[in-house]
């Protein structure tokens, strides 16, 4: 078990931990927007560095890791198109305020 | 303790740092921005796991991203600025409990699992470079082309949702 | 010592920048008023803005020279002086570049100033303008070089320069290059007539020189970059490289300063509309034929 690997995998975890909680406390839809990055990033971490300690030789954990920035930005463009037709009908994009889409 | 170690644990910690402050600034720009370095940090991290090629494009492809974040923020936020000081979360105890098990589960995984001999030496960065392109282009092409067709997929569906509808004038 | 030698050769770049600048602007030629400007800026007080942001106002000037330093490490003045050669020299140039974006919105925001935060945020708008052009130009450069150091850029220009192989590349890169360095006519964070000042209105004293310093070395660092993408670098016959390398500079540097001087300030979304739907298919068109040349021509 190397240290480097733990600690890069604890910030993940930690990355992760902390997305976590914003993607479910925060009430605003930019703000859980980046609650998703950032567990898109502790996974990101985590990827990289299963790369370089377990199998540096093998070029496809790097592109793995360009699949999840395409995620990344995805995510923000279809987020945003998401708020603006939001805030264009409700003028606001607070998650409270989104009642009816409880069924 | 070796230098990679120092390195990965020190931007590891501005990473977390970072990711933190994001969620406990009122300032809307400061948050946007928190995250930004957060993820600076991370292709900082990247460039101390010898992934050059990684770091870089993650230390440049985060700048723009954060920065077009921010601007959302200030359109869509009552105080960007933060000088209200208004309260902007719920299930605070659930969601605060949800993070911090995710994150003690996922350290658990990371101790007890046995990952095998770790590798030593990493190729260096130009022959990564040029795997990472042969691999792009070769084996994983069809992977990478589906990425790009999302994207574009991702770019109409954004578009159509977010224009605005057409108002006939009778 | 590479190290020095740059911010050396920096310092003098952006003190030739400034000259130069005076005399585009004004029409005179003084070799010593950068050097007097800069000491009375330095000798005033640095007004602090009501209710500021602090921690921007203060990082903002610094970010942005250090940004403009971080992308000049990777260029090569001569074949020995280049401080990181990295295996990504290319990208990198472009990963510091973009940190003048993040400098400019924190500098927007900061000091809690209307014009100065329509400068950041306009800017913003710039860069979606202007960032696709950067980047495929340079892929295009890459791809003649088949390599991503900076070193191999100009050694893959020996026999034709690439503003001969490329000639659509080098124009749409030059014109994104000035758009990065805030230069007429892009000069829309600034804004001297409309915004007075923008960015730059709440700043005065020692940040205030941080600011320009960080403008200037920003400037010659993108000279540095066209002449290493487009013009061959260090090479050229008779004079030793420095010299080239330094004439080429000097030569861009003057021509990125009077080109813009006579066009009017283009509004944002003409420029959005001209770089996405004109810039952007061009660009694409010169991957496609520097793409069909480099399988064509016998390297």
């Amino acid at each position: 078990m190397s240290i480097e690997l733990l600690l890069a995998l604890t910030t993940g975890a930690a990355l992760f931990g902390v997305g976590i909680y914003g993607a479910l406390s925060q009430t605003n839809l930019v703000m859980i927007m980046m609650g998703v990055e950032l567990i898109l990033a502790g996974a990101m971490v985590n990827l990289v560095a299963f790369w370089r300690f377990l199998h540096p030789y093998t070029p496809a954990g790097q592109m793995f890791v360009l699949i999840v920035m395409t995620v990344m930005a995805i995510e923000m463009a279809v987020g945003f198109g998401v708020a603006i037709a939001r805030f264009r009908a409700k003028g606001s994009v607070e998650m409270e305020e989104a009642v009816e889409l409880k069924g | 303790m070796t230098a990679q170690m120092f390195f990965i644990g020190f931007f590891g910690l501005a990473a977390v740092w970072f990711g933190i402050v994001v969620f406990r600034t009122f300032s809307m720009v400061r948050s946007a921005l928190a995250l930004l370095f957060s993820q600076t940090a991370l292709g900082a991290m990247f460039l101390s796991m010898q992934a050059e090629f990684l770091g870089v494009l993650q230390i440049m492809m985060m700048a723009t991203e954060m920065s077009i974040m921010a601007i959302f923020m200030v359109m869509f936020m009552m105080d960007p600025g933060g000088l209200g000081t208004m309260e902007m979360t719920h299930q605070k105890r659930l969601s605060l409990w949800a993070g911090f098990v995710s994150f003690v589960g996922a350290v658990l995984v990371a101790i007890f699992v046995d990952w095998g001999p770790i590798a030593a030496t990493a190729p260096d960065a130009a022959q990564q470079t040029v795997d990472l392109g042969l691999e792009l282009l070769g084996r994983s092409m069809l992977i990478f082309e589906t990425a790009g067709i999302t994207i574009l997929t991702a770019m109409i569906a954004a578009t159509a949702v977010a224009i605005q509808p057409i108002k006939r004038s009778s | 010592m590479t190290t020095v030698l740059l911010l050396v050769s920096l310092a003098l770049g952006a003190w030739m920048v400034a000259v130069i600048e005076e005399w585009t602007t004004s029409g005179r030629f003084r070799l010593a008023a950068p050097l007097f400007a800069g000491i009375a800026l330095l000798g005033r007080e640095s007004i602090l803005a009501r209710k500021p942001d602090r921690l921007f106002f203060e990082v903002a000037p610094v970010l942005l020279l250090l940004s403009a330093v971080l992308a000049a490490a990777v260029i090569p003045l001569t074949p020995n002086l280049v401080v990181a050669n990295l295996a990504t020299g290319a990208l990198f140039v472009n990963a510091a570049l973009v940190y003048v974006l993040v400098a400019l919105l924190m500098a927007g925001w900061g000091p809690d100033g209307a014009y100065a935060m329509v400068g950041g945020w306009r800017f913003l708008g710039q860069l979606i303008g202007y960032a696709m052009l950067v980047v495929m130009p340079i892929t295009a450069v890459v791809m003649r070089a088949e390599s991503l150091f900076t070193t191999d850029i100009v050694m893959s220009q020996a026999e034709v320069w690439n503003i001969i192989y490329q000639p659509l590349g080098f124009v749409l890169f030059f014109i994104a290059a000035m758009a990065l360095a805030f230069l007429p006519p892009f000069d829309l964070p600034i804004a001297k007539g409309e915004l007075a000042g923008g960015v730059e209105a709440e700043y005065s004293g020692v940040r205030l020189a941080v600011f320009r310093l960080g403008r200037l070395a920003l400037i010659i660092t993108l000279a540095a970059a066209t002449v290493v993408f487009y013009l061959g670098g260090w090479q050229g016959p008779i004079l030793p490289p420095w010299a080239w390398s330094a004439l080429k500079i000097f030569g861009v540097t003057i021509i990125m300063l009077l080109s813009g001087r006579m066009m009017p300030r283009i509004r944002e979304a003409h420029m959005l509309a001209w770089f996405w739907k004109l810039g952007i298919p061009l660009a694409l068109l010169n991957i496609f034929i520097v793409g069909v040349l480099v399988l064509v021509l016998p390297s």
